[in-house]
C-alpha cells in the first residue's frame, strides 16, 4: 500500500472516529453541562430494601416538578455512619440534608453545632399539600405525631430540627408455609402460653423431619429487641409502682437512681419471673445465637430454619421481598393475667409500637441550598411525596390522613397497650453489656434465674452509677455554653428591641437552660449520696 | 425633589412635608462632596451594626469560631462592646479550665464597673462562673455575686434570671439546710423577688419536683406544680409530664376532680403517644372513684 493511501485511510478512521466520539458526547452521555442549577444531597442509613426505593421514586417526581433541582440519595452503610457523619462535618463536606437520632452514641454534639432547626418552617403550610386534607395546615401538623420525638429529645427544647418519614413498632414474622407443616393451620397463637404450646410443636416436627428448625431466628440484636420487648411488659407493675414522680412514665435516669437506691432490683419475685421467661425464650433460639449479628438471623428465617424473626417494621420489606415463601406479619402474642410463670406480674396489655414518628432528616447549617432543601423536604413528607415513599419502601407513613396499605396496615400499633418504661434487662449506659456478659448464668448447662439475678444485682450498680453520671455530664455540659447565647440574644433584643422572635428565643433559652441545669444538680446530688454510702 | 430630600430618602429618613417656600440652595462642589461623605458614612454605620449583629448571630447559633473571626475583623466597636463579645464567645468554648475562667473573671470585673447595661451583664457572668463553670462552683461566691447584681441593678433581667439560678443551687447543691421544707421556704422568698412570669415559671416547677425528690407531702408542693402549668409556654415534653403529673398527684392526694380534669386536658390537647393509654387507663380509675363518692 502507498503511504498517500495509507495517510487517506488513516485520516477517514480519524475522522470517523471523531465524528462518532462527538456524536456519542452529544447524545448519550451525561450532559457536559447539568441542566438543573441546584443540587440537594440527601444522607441516610436504611439501606436495607425498601427505603431507598421509597426515596428514589419521591425524588423522581420531585424533580419532575421542579426542573431546576437536583436530589442525590447518598446510602451509608449504618456501622460506619457515625464516623461518616463526624468525619463529613468536621470537613465542611456534609450533605445538605442528614439522617440522624438522638440515640447515636457520641453524637450528641452534632444538632446544636451543626444543624438547623426547621421551626420557623413548620409553623407554615407545606404548599405541596394544597388540594388535599391536609391543605392550610401548619407543616407540623400535618405529621401524625406532631413530631413528638423532637418534642422529647429536641437539641434544643422548643426548637424543631427535624422531619420524620415512617413509624415503626415490633412484630413478629412468620413463615406461614413453616407454621401449616408444623401445625397444620396458619392460625397465630392468641398469648404467649399458646407461644409454648408452639413451641413444643415446632420442637416435634424438627425432631421427627430431622430438619434443623427452631422457632426464632437468633442473633444477638434480635434477642434483646425481644427480650427488652417481654421484659419490659412483665416489669411494668413494678416500673409503674416506682414511679414517684407521677408522669406515669420512669425515664432512664430514673431507672438508674432508683436502682442505686435500691428501690427494685433483680432479686423481686417480678423481675425473677421475668428473667424465667427470657429463659424460655433463649432456648427456641439456636445455640450460640448471641455471637450472630442480625443479618445471621435473617439468613435463618429465609433458609426456613426458623418458623418466626422477631424484629422491628424495618425488616418487613426485606423480608417479603427475599423470602421464597408467604410472610405474615403478626402482633407478639404476650402473657395474659393467668400466665403460669408471670402471669401475677402482669397490669395488662402491653405497647408494641406506638404513633410515634421517626426517621429522623435534619437539615445541614451549612447547606448553601437552604430553601431547595427545605422544599424537597416539603415535597417527601407531603400528602403525596409520603405516600409515593409508603407505596414504593413498604414502610408506614408519618404524614396524617396517608391512607396504609393494605399489606402493612397490620404495622400499625394502637395505643391499647401500657408503656412505663423504665425497669428492664438494660435501662442505659453499661447495663446491657452486663446483661449479656452474665447471661450463661441463666441458660448455660449449670445455669439457673438465682445465678443469674445474683450476678446481675452484683454488676448493675457499677454500670447503673456510670449511666447516670453520663446523664448528669450531658446536662451540665449542654447547660455551660448556654449563658453565651442568652447575653448575645440580650444584646440582640436591645438592638432590635421590636422583635418578639428574639425575646420568645432567649425565654425559650433560658427555660431549656433552666431546665438542663437543675437536671445535672439533681443527679450531681443523686451521685453525691450514692458516693456517700447513703445507698446501694 | 430637594437634594436634602434625595438624602433622607436614601438613607431611609422620613420625608418632612415640603414647606410652601423652599429657599433655594445652590450646588457647589464643597456641598456635593459634604453629601457623598454623609451618604457613604452613614451606609458604612449600617454596614457596621449589621456586621456587629451578625457576630452575635453566630454566638447565639453556637458558632463561637465564626463569631470570633468576624469580630478580629470589625473596625469600629468600642472597647468594652468588644471585651464582653471577646469574653462572651471564650465562654462559649466549654468546657474551660480554671486559670481560663479566672482570667475571663478579671476581665468581666473591669466591666462590671461600669454602670450601663455591659456592666449588668459581665456581673451575672461572672456569677455564673463561680456557678458553673469551675470545676469545684464556689457557691458561695457566687450567691455574693447575685446579691450585689440584685442590688445595682434590682429591675435588670439579669438579677431576675440570677435570682432562678440562685434557687436551683439553693434546692439541690448546698449542703445546708438539711432539712427540705427550710431549703424549700428559702427559695420561696427568691420567687418571690421573681416578677417575670416565665421565670417564676420555671423556679416554681423546680421547687415543686425539688419537694417531689425530698418526699415531702403532696399538697405542700402541688400549688408550686398548678402555678407553673398555668403560666404555660413550656418546652418539649415538659407540659406533657407536668400535665400528667399533677393529674396523678391529684389523685394520689384524694383531688380527683382535679385529677379529672388534668388528664382529661392531656387527652384532648396532646397528640396520641406513647402514655396515652396509662393515661387512659387511669382516668377511668379516677372516674370510678369519684363515682364512688370519695378519694382513693
Amino acid at each position: 500500500m502507498s503511504k498517500g493511501k495509507a495517510r487517506r485511510i488513516g485520516l477517514v478512521i480519524f475522522v470517523a472516529s471523531y465524528l462518532s466520539a462527538v456524536y456519542w458526547v452529544f447524545t448519550k452521555s451525561t450532559p457536559l453541562i447539568d441542566e438543573r442549577k441546584i443540587t440537594v444531597r440527601l444522607a441516610h442509613w436504611q439501606i436495607e430494601k425498601g427505603p431507598p426505593e421509597g426515596i428514589d421514586a419521591v425524588i423522581a417526581r420531585y424533580e419532575e416538578l421542579n426542573p431546576e433541582v437536583r436530589v442525590q440519595q447518598v446510602k451509608v452503610p449504618g456501622q460506619v455512619y457515625r464516623q461518616w457523619m463526624r468525619a463529613n462535618f468536621a470537613g465542611n463536606n456534609a450533605p445538605d440534608i442528614v439522617e440522624y437520632g438522638a440515640w447515636l452514641d457520641g453524637l450528641a454534639d452534632l444538632p446544636v453545632r451543626y444543624f438547623d432547626p426547621l421551626t420557623k418552617d413548620l409553623l407554615k403550610p407545606n404548599p405541596y399539600n394544597e388540594g388535599t386534607t391536609l391543605e392550610g395546615l401548619p407543616w407540623l401538623n400535618t405529621f401524625v405525631d406532631e413530631l413528638q420525638e423532637q418534642r422529647v429529645n429536641s437539641p434544643e427544647p422548643g426548637q424543631y430540627y427535624a422531619v420524620t418519614l415512617t413509624q415503626i413498632s415490633l412484630r413478629l414474622f412468620c413463615n406461614v408455609n413453616l407454621l401449616r407443616k408444623i401445625t397444620g393451620s396458619p392460625e397465630p397463637p392468641v398469648d404467649f402460653d399458646e407461644m409454648r404450646g408452639l413451641f413444643a410443636k415446632v420442637a416435634d416436627y424438627s425432631r421427627r423431619q430431622q430438619e434443623s428448625v427452631v422457632p426464632f431466628g437468633g442473633s444477638r440484636d434480635n434477642a434483646n429487641w425481644m427480650m427488652v420487648f417481654y421484659m419490659g411488659g412483665i416489669a411494668n407493675g413494678v416500673t409503674q409502682k416506682l414511679d414517684t414522680t407521677g408522669i406515669l412514665g420512669l425515664y432512664a435516669r430514673e431507672t438508674q437512681w432508683k436502682y442505686l437506691r435500691g428501690d427494685w432490683s433483680y432479686q423481686m419475685p417480678a423481675i425473677k419471673a421475668g428473667l424465667s421467661l427470657l429463659g424460655e425464650l433463649s432456648d427456641q433460639m439456636q445455640p450460640g445465637y448471641m455471637g450472630f449479628l442480625r443479618d445471621e438471623a435473617v439468613r435463618q428465617f429465609l433458609r426456613g430454619e426458623a418458623l418466626f424473626l422477631f424484629a422491628g417494621t424495618w425488616e418487613a420489606t426485606s423480608l417479603r421481598q427475599l423470602a421464597d415463601f408467604p410472610v405474615e406479619v403478626w402482633r407478639c402474642p404476650q402473657p395474659s393475667v393467668n400466665d403460669p410463670v408471670v402471669g401475677k406480674q402482669m397490669i395488662g396489655h402491653y405497647a408494641d409500637g406506638s404513633s410515634v414518628t421517626s426517621f429522623g432528616l435534619y437539615l445541614n447549617k451549612r447547606s448553601p441550598n437552604r430553601a431547595a432543601a427545605v422544599d424537597f423536604l416539603r415535597y417527601l413528607t407531603s400528602y403525596e411525596g409520603n405516600k409515593i415513599f409508603m407505596e414504593k419502601s413498604g414502610w408506614l407513613p408519618s404524614i396524617k390522613d396517608v391512607p396504609v396499605a393494605p399489606e402493612i396496615a397490620s404495622f400499625l400499633s394502637p395505643d391499647d397497650g401500657y408503656a412505663f418504661g423504665g425497669v428492664n434487662i438494660n435501662f442505659g449506659g453499661g447495663t446491657r453489656a452486663v446483661f449479656e456478659r452474665n447471661f450463661y448464668l441463666m441458660v448455660g448447662p449449670e445455669g439457673s434465674v438465682d445465678k443469674f439475678a445474683a450476678a446481675l444485682d452484683r454488676d448493675m450498680p457499677e454500670a447503673a452509677r456510670g449511666a447516670l453520671a453520663v446523664e448528669g455530664r450531658a446536662a451540665r455540659w449542654a447547660v455551660l455554653p448556654q449563658d453565651s447565647r442568652v447575653v448575645a440574644l440580650e444584646v440582640l433584643m436591645a438592638t432590635d428591641p421590636g422583635n418578639p422572635a428574639l425575646a420568645l428565643r432567649r425565654e425559650r433559652l433560658e427555660a431549656a437552660q433552666n431546665l438542663s441545669e437543675s437536671r445535672a444538680l439533681l443527679i450531681a446530688r443523686q451521685l453525691e449520696m450514692i458516693d456517700a454510702g447513703k445507698i446501694r | 425633589m430637594k437634594p436634602a430630600l434625595i438624602h433622607a430618602e436614601l438613607v431611609g429618613l422620613p420625608i418632612p412635608a415640603q414647606p410652601a417656600e423652599v429657599p433655594r440652595l445652590s450646588v457647589t462642589p464643597r456641598r456635593v462632596v459634604l453629601c457623598v461623605l454623609l451618604s457613604t458614612g452613614g451606609m458604612m454605620q449600617a454596614r457596621e451594626s449589621a456586621s456587629v449583629a451578625k457576630m452575635w448571630t453566630y454566638v447565639v447559633d453556637s458558632q463561637a469560631l465564626e463569631a470570633r473571626v468576624m469580630l478580629d475583623d470589625l473596625e469600629g466597636v468600642d472597647a468594652r462592646t468588644r471585651e464582653l463579645a471577646l469574653v462572651v464567645i471564650a465562654l462559649a468554648k466549654t468546657p474551660m479550665s480554671d486559670g481560663d475562667c479566672q482570667r475571663l473573671d478579671g476581665q468581666l470585673a473591669q466591666l462590671a464597673e461600669g454602670s450601663d447595661e455591659i456592666a449588668a451583664r459581665a456581673h451575672y457572668l461572672r456569677a455564673r462562673i463561680y456557678q458553673i463553670q469551675l470545676a469545684t462552683p464556689d457557691y458561695a461566691r457566687a450567691e455574693e455575686l447575685y446579691r450585689s447584681l440584685a442590688r445595682r441593678w434590682p429591675q435588670s433581667h439579669w438579677t431576675q434570671l440570677g435570682m432562678v439560678k440562685l434557687g436551683l443551687v439553693k434546692l439541690y447543691a448546698l449542703k445546708t439546710p438539711a432539712d427540705p421544707r427550710a431549703r424549700l421556704a428559702e427559695v420561696a422568698k427568691l420567687l418571690e423577688q421573681v416578677t417575670e412570669p416565665t421565670l417564676r415559671r420555671d423556679l416554681a416547677m423546680q421547687m415543686g419536683w425539688a419537694a417531689n425528690f425530698y418526699e415531702l407531702p403532696i399538697d405542700e408542693y402541688l400549688p408550686y406544680l398548678i402555678a407553673a402549668d398555668r403560666v404555660g409556654g413550656m418546652l418539649g415534653i415538659t407540659p406533657d409530664d407536668l400535665m400528667i403529673q399533677i393529674g396523678e398527684l391529684s389523685f394520689r392526694a384524694g383531688h380527683l376532680e382535679q385529677s379529672r380534669a388534668y388528664f382529661e386536658r392531656f387527652l384532648a390537647e396532646v397528640v396520641p403517644g406513647g402514655r396515652t393509654y396509662n393515661v387512659q387507663q387511669r382516668l377511668l380509675e379516677v372516674i370510678a372513684k369519684i363515682e364512688e363518692g370519695g378519694p382513693p
